[in-house]
C-alpha cells in the first residue's frame, strides 16, 4: 500500500468514526495495522532536493566565474587561486562528515559541490598553463578524483556526474577501442551505490534520476565502445542491454510504487519493443548483410584491440541469458517474452547470410507473439494497462506493415478505423467485465 | 569509531584531490623556469570551451613533418619531433623519430593523422586561454597585423624533456594581451 493512500485513510478515520461507519476500536486497529507514516522522509526528500540543486547552481556559478579568465592576476596568484574553490568544497564536506553525518541533504549537497569544485580547480589550472584541448583527459582526471565521494558521502548526484563524465570520456576515445572500453570497469565502480540506492525507500527521487542517467549513459557507451566488437553486432547488444534494464526494473524494491519511479522497467520494456519493431524492417537486415557497421571501424586499429570489447559484449550477453533463465525458472511471463529478444536476435545474427526474408519473418512473428502474450497476460491479471500495451504493440505492427505494402488509401483508412473501433470495444467490454467482477 | 575511519580516509582523499592539481602546476612551473625557449610561428582563431573559458586556438606553422623513409607510424602513436631554430630565431620541426633523441631539442607528440609521407602532429600547444572579451579581439588584432605585412604572430614556448609549456603569445612583437588592450 502506498503512503499517500494510508495518509488519506488516516484523514478519513475521524469522520468515519463520527458518522458511525466505524467504531473507535476498529479505527485504532486500522491505525495499528498500518503503523505510523514517516512524515520525516518528506522533509528529508525536500532537503536533499533543494540542497542538491542549490549546491549544483552555486558550483556551476563558480566554474563560470573562473571561466572569465582574470588575466590581471599573475600566474602565481592564479595558481594559488586554483585551490581556493577546492579547499572550500573539501572543508564543507569534512564539516558535514564530522558534524552532520546523519543528514542526507547535507551530504548530498556538499558532495555535489565538492565534485564541481574539483572540476573548477583543474579547469583553472588548464587555463593558467594553457593545457591543450584534450577534453577527454581533463574529464577523466576530474572523474577519478571525485568518484570516492559517492561512497564517503553516500551521495547520488556525484554518481550522476561521474557517469556522465566517463560516458563523455568514452565518446572522446571512440576511435581507440582499447581505451573506450574502459567505460565498463569505470562504470562498475558505481554499481554498489546503485544497488544501495535502489534498496533505500526514501531516496526514490534521486534513485529515479540515477537510474535514468544510468540507462542513457550505458546506452551511449555501448554505442561508443562495444558495437564495433563484431560488425553488425549491435542487433544483439542493444536487445541484451535493454533486457537487462527491463529485468532489473521488474524486481520489487520497497517504496517504488508508481511507474515513473521505475524508469528501468518503463524504458527497458519500451526499448525492447522499439528494437523489435525496427527489426521487422528490411533495411536493417540488408545493412547488416552488406557489411554496414553502424559506426565505421577504424582502419588502422589492429584486430586484437577489439578483444576487450568482445569480452564485455560476451559478458553482457551471458548476463541477459542468465536473467532469462532465472525468469524462465520462476515462470515469470512478464519478462520471458520481452527478455527473449536478445536470444532471438543472436539466432538471427548467426543466420544473417540467409536472405533477408528469414529475419523479417522471424521478427514479425515474434512481435505478434509478444503483443498477444501481453494481451493474454493482462486479461489474466485483470490489468487494463497491460492489455492496452499489448494491443498498442499489435496495432503498431499491423500499421507499419500496412504502410510498407502497396495497399490503397481506402483500405489503409478502413484498417485504421477497424483498429480504433477494436480498441474502444475491447476497453468498454473489459471495463464492464471488471466492474461486474467487483 | 566507524565515523572516525571515514573521516581519516576522507582526509586522504582530500590530499589526493590537492596533490593531483598541485603536481599539474609544479610540472609546468618547472618547465617554465628551467626549460629552453622556442618561438613557433602561429595563427590564432577564436573558439570557446564551456568548462575552461575562452581561448584562441593556435594553428602552428609547420606542424606537418616529413616522416623519414623506413619509419612506419600509425595515428595516435607517440613520437618525438626534433626542433631546430632558423636565422630569425623561429623554431622548425625538422623530422619525426620514434625513439627519444639523445642531445637535440625535441617535443614529445602524438601523430594526429598521416597523409602521404607527411605526419600531422599533435604537439600539445594548441590553445591559448584569454579573458572572455579579449579572445575574439585577439583574432582581429592578428588579422590587422598580417595584412600590413608586418611581423606575424608567434608563440613563445619553454621546453624541457620534450614537454612544452606555453609562455606567451606575441602579435607584432607585443604580447597579445597588450596588443588587445591597445585597440580598445
Amino acid at each position: 500500500m502506498n503512503k499517500k493512500g494510508i495518509k488519506w485513510l488516516y484523514q478519513e478515520l475521524p469522520g468515519l468514526v463520527a458518522r458511525g461507519v466505524l467504531n473507535q476500536e476498529t479505527a485504532d486497529k486500522i491505525q495499528q495495522y498500518y503503523g505510523e507514516i514517516k512524515s520525516k522522509s518528506q522533509t528529508s526528500v525536500i532537503l536533499i532536493t533543494c540542497g542538491t540543486i542549490g549546491a549544483l547552481l552555486i558550483g556551476l556559478g563558480i566554474i563560470l566565474l573562473l571561466a572569465h579568465n582574470w588575466e590581471q592576476f599573475s600566474r602565481f596568484t592564479r595558481a594559488v587561486l586554483s585551490f581556493v574553490p577546492l579547499i572550500i568544497g573539501q572543508g564543507l564536506a569534512l564539516w558535514v562528515l564530522m558534524k552532520r553525518p546523519q543528514s542526507n541533504g547535507f551530504k548530498e549537497g556538499a558532495a555535489t559541490f565538492l565534485s564541481l569544485m574539483v572540476g573548477a580547480s583543474i579547469a583553472l589550472i588548464s587555463q593558467t598553463y594553457n593545457i591543450p584541448g584534450d577534453t577527454g583527459t581533463f574529464i577523466l582526471t576530474w572523474m577519478l578524483l571525485i568518484f570516492p565521494l559517492i561512497y564517503f558521502m553516500q551521495a547520488s548526484l556525484p554518481a550522476v556526474i561521474y557517469l556522465i563524465g566517463i560516458t563523455a570520456w568514452s565518446g572522446s576515445r571512440g576511435q581507440s577501442p582499447l581505451e573506450a572500453v574502459l567505460f565498463w570497469p569505470l562504470a562498475a565502480v558505481v554499481v554498489p551505490h546503485f544497488i544501495w540506492a535502489l534498496r533505500r525507500e526514501i531516496y526514490t527521487i534521486r534513485t529515479t534520476l540515477l537510474s535514468l542517467v544510468m540507462i542513457i549513459c550505458v546506452s551511449c557507451a555501448t554505442g561508443f565502445s562495444l558495437v564495433r566488437a563484431w560488425p553488425g553486432f549491435w542487433v544483439v547488444l542493444f536487445p541484451a542491454i535493454y533486457a537487462i534494464f527491463y529485468y532489473l526494473g521488474l524486481r520489487r524494491f520497497p517504496g517504488l510504487t508508481t511507474g515513473w519511479q521505475r524508469p528501468l522497467r518503463g524504458i527497458g520494456g519500451t526499448g525492447l519493443f522499439i528494437l523489435t519493431l525496427m527489426f521487422t524492417y528490411r533495411y536493417i537486415w540488408e545493412g547488416i548483410r552488406s557489411g554496414y557497421h553502424f559506426l565505421s571501424i577504424d582502419e588502422g586499429a589492429p584486430a586484437f584491440s577489439f578483444l576487450p570489447a568482445q569480452a564485455i559484449a560476451f559478458m553482457l550477453m551471458v548476463l541477459a541469458a542468465l536473467f532469462f533463465y532465472d525468469a524462465a525458472k520462476r515462470k515469470d511471463l512478464a519478462f520471458i517474452f520481452f527478455g527473449g529478444l536478445p536470444l532471438v536476435a543472436i539466432l538471427v545474427y548467426a543466420l544473417r547470410d540467409n536472405p533477408t526474408v528469414v529475419p523479417l519473418l522471424i521478427f514479425n512473428a515474434y512481435l505478434f507473439v509478444l503483443s498477444v502474450s501481453r494481451i493474454i497476460l493482462g486479461l489474466r491479471n485483470n490489468s487494463l494497462s497491460v492489455i492496452n500495451a499489448g494491443m498498442l504493440m499489435l496495432a503498431a505492427l499491423i500499421l507499419v506493415r500496412l504502410f510498407d505494402s502497396d495497399i490503397g488509401f481506402i483500405l489503409k483508412g478502413l484498417a485504421f478505423i477497424i483498429l480504433g473501433a477494436g480498441f474502444l470495444a475491447v476497453n468498454v467490454s473489459l471495463v464492464r467485465r471488471m466492474g461486474g467482477a467487483k | 569509531m566507524r565515523n572516525k575511519l571515514i573521516i581519516i580516509t576522507f582526509i586522504c582523499l582530500v590530499f589526493v584531490q590537492i596533490a593531483i592539481p598541485f603536481s599539474m602546476i609544479m610540472k609546468r612551473e618547472f618547465v617554465l623556469r628551467s626549460g629552453a625557449e622556442f618561438k613557433f610561428k602561429t595563427a590564432p582563431v577564436d573558439p570557446y570551451d564551456a568548462f575552461r573559458g575562452r581561448y584562441v586556438a593556435l594553428r602552428l606553422e609547420g606542424d606537418e613533418v616529413t616522416v623519414s623513409r623506413g619509419l612506419r607510424l600509425h595515428s595516435g602513436q607517440n613520437v618525438y619531433a626534433l626542433i631546430s631554430a632558423d636565422e630569425q630565431g623561429y623554431a622548425n620541426l625538422t623530422s619525426v623519430i620514434d625513439r627519444k633523441p639523445a642531445n637535440e631539442p625535441y617535443i614529445q607528440a602524438k601523430v594526429r593523422y598521416l597523409s602521404g609521407d607527411k605526419a600531422k602532429l599533435d604537439l600539445g600547444i594548441d590553445r591559448y586561454y584569454m579573458e572572455e572579451k579579449s579572445a575574439p579581439k585577439a583574432e582581429r588584432v592578428f588579422r590587422q597585423q598580417s595584412r600590413g605585412d608586418k611581423q606575424g604572430a608567434y608563440l613563445s614556448v619553454k621546453i624541457k624533456g620534450g614537454f612544452p609549456v606555453i609562455q606567451a603569445l606575441y602579435v607584432g612583437g607585443k604580447r597579445i594581451e597588450d596588443a588587445v588592450r591597445a585597440i580598445n
